[in-house]
């Protein structure tokens, strides 16, 4: 039998799809504000829903529930030496739910691969008010669709998120060097370096600098300055300081692609630049004060595959759509 | 006309295999035990012949059975009798490289080790290598989200594709690509088994080539106390290229077989790669041989040089002939287990073997808890092939009743729908079902695979009752 908080959010689904009502799912509201108007299903007004379920360091898995701040479950990893692979942006009080729904990886993403690599399994509440449970706690399992790695970054369209099951891995110690090259030849670089057995871990192009993250056991770096690692926390999440009429786009690329004008930032081999222009500075282009409106338009037969989706796991509309 | 001669007149001589003789080889994958012919095979040779025979189909209600290389082990590309395999063996060139941005472009028919192949004079490497990988296609690997002996480190099919084009029953050509927005359709796609989509362009990652691996081997005298050693290397911060575990049975047929000197009085054998850069490799290994002695390894050595490290493992991978030759067939299972449990796990497979009277071999990916327990038997005696299935079934629910499942990396096929049952309650089914129908609602790519009906399962007995709300609560039970 399900746990009371997972009821009582059936329930309210529920409720809400019989009143044909749309709800808002929320975690700890580190994203755009509220909008008015729409019922909350919270996971942190209830202390049942925050909280490790499971956590066996050498099983590399831990099952954690989906409003547990981000922090504290980080907390609780580095007591054991671990930590998430995919480095996801700390907004002050986000949620390891939030942070599955909205999909978003740190620059370790190259190396280390992005959030969904690291999900084995998410138990949900559809919006039909019904608990369900895909994937599992296994690193390898291939029984039926990867529905607990598909749902991530549907952003509260599909399904309340209620538990995951995250791939862990060791805490390595990381350092940082930095020096001062042109733009374009720091993007060839950091692909050059990638294709090296050089463990890297980050790298990026910010204010002339070209820097780059390694762990472990590694070379000594020559014409290089050893610099903290603070950067990595300027860069993820990336809050620049804009002017009123500026828009700041999230560019994601090839990595070696050429120099986009007005670049503030170059991430992660280049897959990642951080544009202010006034258009979508090119195609798979996020207009990131927005970024929850839906980003780059999907072409009809992935808008009707993922309208198809939605009314599979939310036939009545219950969950606001994107 | 029927559909076959609609196929004919359209594509280019040779496409289409009518012939029952000629169909023969294409009448089963590598799950041999189940065989049928099917109606026809289709070889095109590009993308818009593909949509030419999906609209043939679909006028004429034909299933259509996607094939790679048949190398499946669960029987997911065995054909239907009223429906074609589509066959892709002839859509095999790697359609570009890219060294700088470490990806390649592949059609589906492409052969696994043919990629490493390609990008080896750039130090690169595909790092998924299925034990198949000779043989398999990569679109094969996508659609079953194939694994290998590295997974553990460089994760399995869906981590290294970074896109994929497919196209659909209606034959629309859809470009899945990881910087899309919204829900995953890329991870979705992989280990869809052939039923959502015709994956016709994967991009793949490609890795640096590691600048050294080194192997360490240890012996032990107990499965548990090999178990715990696993769990000890990972506990202290070490995530192994490879670590692959046998028992003593494996040991002793790959010896006799490869002749590589595994220690024979051991009951468990370890197997442990690192790989990286040399100075890693160099502390990794130091760090692993201190461990695996504290844990108390009956033998250990260390691979010398790549010419030892290769020899080595030569036994691992012959294990499964190897074992094969004490027995004219052997039954090949796949199931994942969470590693604490390995030592349990083991024990009551060796009780099973005694109920079932079949001798079983285990060797297997110790580092992620896939399992391979590989049951000898004998086809030529009566009712043996049954026991044995019905043995497999009893490992599979095992690996659930300890919190696994019950396929880490051969796919469910036709082979395990019945164990679906027993993994999945009757909502996540259904859920399934909607999936497929959002794909195809032709409901003619690949039928009767993976998912099983909610029918099916009733009648095996294993439908789930979810929240005390019983499907179909008119029908009467017994
Ligand atoms: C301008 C802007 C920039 C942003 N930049 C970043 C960034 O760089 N990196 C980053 O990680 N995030 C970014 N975010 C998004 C957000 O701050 C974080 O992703 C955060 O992790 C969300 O966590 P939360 O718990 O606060 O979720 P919320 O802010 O409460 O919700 C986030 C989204 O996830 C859904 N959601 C939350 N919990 C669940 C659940 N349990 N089940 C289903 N759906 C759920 C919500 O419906 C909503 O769509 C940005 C947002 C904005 C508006
Ligand atoms: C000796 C041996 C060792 C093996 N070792 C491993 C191992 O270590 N790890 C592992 O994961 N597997 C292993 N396998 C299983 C098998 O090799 C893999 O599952 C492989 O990925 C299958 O590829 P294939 O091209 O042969 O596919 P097939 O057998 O032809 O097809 C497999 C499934 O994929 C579908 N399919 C194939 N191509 C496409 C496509 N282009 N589009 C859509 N659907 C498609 C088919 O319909 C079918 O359902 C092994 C098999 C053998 C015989």
């Amino acid at each position: 039998m399900s746990e009371p908080w997972i009821n009582q959010i059936c329930d309210q689904v529920k409720q809400a799809a019989f009143e044909q009502r749309t709800v808002q799912i929320a975690g700890n509201h580190t994203k755009v504000p509220l909008e008015n108007g729409f019922e909350e299903v919270s996971l942190t007004q209830n202390v049942s829903a925050t909280g490790i379920v499971d956590y066996e360091p050498s099983e590399l898995v831990v099952t954690v529930k989906a409003g547990t701040l981000l922090a504290d479950l980080k907390a609780e990893l580095a007591q054991h030496k671990q930590m998430l692979g995919f480095e996801p942006p700390e907004y002050g009080g986000s949620t390891i739910g939030g942070t599955y729904a909205c999909a978003l990886t740190g620059p370790s993403r190259p190396f280390r691969g992005v959030l969904r690599d690291f999900v084995l399994g998410a138990k949900i509440i559809d919006g039909r008010g019904q608990p369900l449970a895909f994937g599992g706690k296994m690193i390898k399992n291939v029984a039926g669709y990867d529905v607990s790695r598909m749902l991530a970054g549907s952003k509260g369209s599909m399904a309340v998120i209620t538990e995951l099951s995250l791939k862990v891995l060791p805490l390595v110690e990381e350092v940082t060097y930095c020096k001062a090259i042109p733009e374009s030849d720091a993007i060839v670089l950091m692909n050059k370096m990638a294709g090296t057995t050089l463990p890297l871990s980050g790298c990026a192009y910010y204010e002339g600098l070209f820097y780059y993250r390694v762990f472990g056991e590694h070379p000594k770096q020559t014409d290089v300055t050893a610099c903290t690692n603070d950067i990595w926390l300027t860069l993820n999440p990336f809050k620049p300081k804009l002017q009123a009429h500026q828009k700041l786009w999230r560019v994601d690329t090839e990595g070696p692609a050429p120099s986009i004008p007005n670049t503030l930032a170059v991430g992660m081999c280049g897959q990642r630049r951080w544009v202010v222009s006034e258009d979508a500075p090119a195609e798979y282009s996020t207009l990131w004060q927005s970024y929850f409106s839906p980003r780059h338009n999907d072409t009809s037969p992935i808008a009707n595959i993922k309208a198809g989706l939605k009314n599979v796991f939310d036939p009545s509309n219950v969950f606001k759509t994107l | 006309m029927n559909v076959i001669q609609e196929l004919k007149k359209s594509l280019p001589s040779g496409s289409v295999i009518s012939d029952k003789e000629q169909c023969t080889p294409y009448e089963c994958d590598g799950l041999s035990a189940y065989r049928q012919t099917p109606l026809a095979v289709v070889l095109p040779h590009n993308i818009d012949q593909i949509i030419t025979i999906l609209a043939i189909c679909k006028r004429f209600n034909t299933p259509v059975i996607t094939r790679g290389s048949g190398t499946g082990l669960a029987g997911g590309a065995l054909p239907l009798a009223n429906g074609i395999v589509l066959g892709l063996s002839k859509m095999n060139k790697i359609i570009s490289i890219d060294p700088l941005a470490r990806t390649a472009v592949l059609q589906p028919g492409v052969r696994n080790i043919s990629v490493t192949q390609a990008v080896e004079a750039y130090g690169l490497y595909y790092a998924p290598d299925p034990s198949s990988q000779v043989a398999c296609s990569i679109g094969g690997n996508v659609a079953e989200n194939s694994g290998g002996v590295h997974c553990l480190k460089y994760g399995l099919t869906v981590h290294n594709v970074l896109s994929i084009t497919m196209v659909n029953m209606a034959g629309d050509i859809i470009k899945l690509d990881e910087k899309d927005d919204g829900v995953d359709l890329l991870a979705l796609l992989n280990g869809s088994e052939g039923l959502l989509g015709i994956i016709v362009e994967v991009k793949v990652k490609l890795l640096p080539k590691p600048d050294t691996a080194q192997l360490v081997m240890a012996g032990f005298s107990s499965v548990s106390a090999c178990a715990d050693a696993v769990t000890s290397v990972l506990e202290q911060g070490i995530i192994p290229a490879g670590l692959e575990m046998m028992d003593k049975f494996s040991i002793m047929a790959a010896e006799e077989y490869a002749k590589v000197g595994y220690p024979l009085d051991a009951e468990a054998l370890l197997l442990c790669e690192v790989d990286g850069s040399f100075d890693q490799v160099k502390v990794d290994t130091q760090r692993i041989s201190t461990i695996l002695e504290q844990a108390g390894a009956t033998s250990l050595r260390v691979s010398q040089n790549e010419a030892e490290r290769v020899a080595l493992w030569q036994g691992r991978k012959n294990a499964f002939p190897a074992v094969g030759r004490f027995s004219p067939d052997y039954y090949c299972m796949d199931g994942t287990i969470p590693r604490k449990r390995l030592a349990f796990v083991l024990q009551e497979i060796e009780k099973l073997s005694i109920k079932y009277q079949l001798q079983v071999a285990n060797v297997f990916h110790a580092g992620d808890g896939n399992l391979h327990p590989l049951i000898l038997y004998d086809a030529n005696v009566p009712g043996q092939l049954h026991q044995t299935e019905k043995f497999g079934a009893e490992i599979l629910k095992l690996c659930l009743d300890v919190g696994g499942t019950i396929t880490g990396e051969h796919g469910v096929g036709v082979e395990k729908l019945d164990s679906m049952c027993h993994q999945f309650a009757t909502p996540e089914l259904e859920i399934f079902h909607g999936i497929k129908n959002v794909f195809d609602s032709t409901g003619l790519m690949n039928p009767g695979k993976a998912i099983p009906t909610l029918h099916r399962c009733a009648e095996v007995g294993q439908m789930h009752v979810h929240n005390n709300q019983l499907p179909f609560p008119e029908l009467e039970r017994f």
